[in-house]
């Protein structure tokens, strides 16, 4: 499937809007740098599978697929995942940030409203 | 003389604070500084108030850029003129203070305490990043900066108010990359810095790896597409 241009020229396409989204989020200033490192890592690997599919050729014979395309799909699920994983950590961490953040405020404000009824 | 605040940014710094905070109170009094605890696991904050210092407590670890910016936005909240960076691991002497800060009097908008401007290199693997990082800000802005990497860092007041209110305004060298490309005047200054006494320092080799990459290709690729706008408010602007 890999050999025929139509994929190659969608996977070319997907990965240059990847990377246009992107920057144009980073231009407006809507996405912090080290957050759009993945993505266009991620639109950089999807160009170099498509204008090489020697790779994806070489490494599904590598690895026992039975077509190269198979091998793309198996690199794009992998970053994919790995990307889900690292997101829910962050995301983990985010919650427990906001937690001891509104515990923190709503502790100052108690104390505040104390210190105004001693007064 | 300009209105200077140090910025102190301590993370897990009991062993170094009061030392490096004493040693600044008792021979330069005339500085202002401010100590950020980045949600420090330590006794940082509580070493900190036991002293009497100047302390603002973050309640929970925002990482260098975020404690940095907390300090700038002080800065710019309380009508300093300028502001600096000095690392709460000793390493920065504030006997280079006054020098950087005629530096920055004579028009800069950045100046860096540099430790290679007059002093050589050293060719080794910990100066490796160093010099990408040299070469990625020469190749993309042409002018040469001898140590992009140092922490010790002022800014005027211009600087201070766009750092403390922007995205993507860390302090470290893809910002200055960013800033000389549009038109910001950026000073070296030579200084001598110390090494660490005590503690553990955040940086080993995959950490380093790892900021090198990233540091690339932003100064590379990524800095290129930013728009500087210092008129519209973003949501993050609260001043």
């Amino acid at each position: 499937m890999l050999d025929q241009p139509i994929i190659r020229v969608c996977l070319v396409v997907g990965s240059l809007i990847t990377a246009i989204f992107v920057l144009r989020r980073v231009r407006l200033a809507k996405v912090q740098i080290e957050d759009t490192l993945f993505w266009l890592l991620f639109s950089a690997v999807l160009l170099v599978l498509a204008i090489f599919p020697g790779i994806a050729y070489w490494a599904a014979n590598l690895l026992g697929f039975q077509s190269p395309i198979n091998f793309v799909y198996i690199v794009i699920i992998f970053l994919l995942l790995a990307q889900q994983f690292f997101t829910s950590i962050r995301l983990s961490q985010l919650d427990s940030k906001v937690r001891i953040l509104t515990e923190r405020v709503a502790l100052n404000e108690e104390k505040v409203e104390r210190e105004k009824l001693d007064l | 003389m300009s209105k200077l605040l140090i910025v102190i940014p301590a993370y897990n710094e009991e062993a170094n604070i009061a030392r490096v905070v004493n040693h600044l109170i008792t021979n330069y009094p005339q500085y202002d500084y401010v100590v950020i605890n980045d949600g420090s696991r330590d006794k940082t904050a509580a070493v900190c108030r036991a002293a009497g210092f100047h302390l603002i407590d973050l309640p929970v670890n925002l990482g260098l850029a975020g404690a940095f910016q907390t300090g700038l936005r002080y800065a710019a909240e309380n009508g300093y003129d300028c502001a600096m960076q000095l690392d709460a691991d000793g390493q920065h002497r504030p006997e280079y203070i006054a020098p950087m800060l005629a530096e920055l009097e004579d028009g800069a908008d950045i100046v860096i305490g540099s430790r290679f401007l007059t002093v050589k290199k050293p060719k080794t693997l910990r100066m490796l990043g160093s010099y990408i990082i040299s070469w990625s800000i020469r190749l993309t802005t042409g002018r040469a900066i001898c140590d992009p990497t140092s922490g010790m860092r002022m800014f005027n007041r211009a600087m201070v108010e766009e750092f403390a209110q922007n995205l993507n305004y860390g302090p470290e060298p893809d910002t200055i990359s960013y800033l000389i490309k549009n038109g910001a005047v950026v000073k070296e200054c030579q200084v001598k810095m110390g090494e660490r006494v005590a503690g553990q320092s955040y940086l080993n080799l995959w950490n380093s790896v790892q900021y090198m990459i990233k540091m690339s290709i932003s100064i590379l690729l990524i800095q290129w597409f930013r728009k500087r706008d210092t008129e519209t408010p973003y949501p993050e602007r609260s001043l």
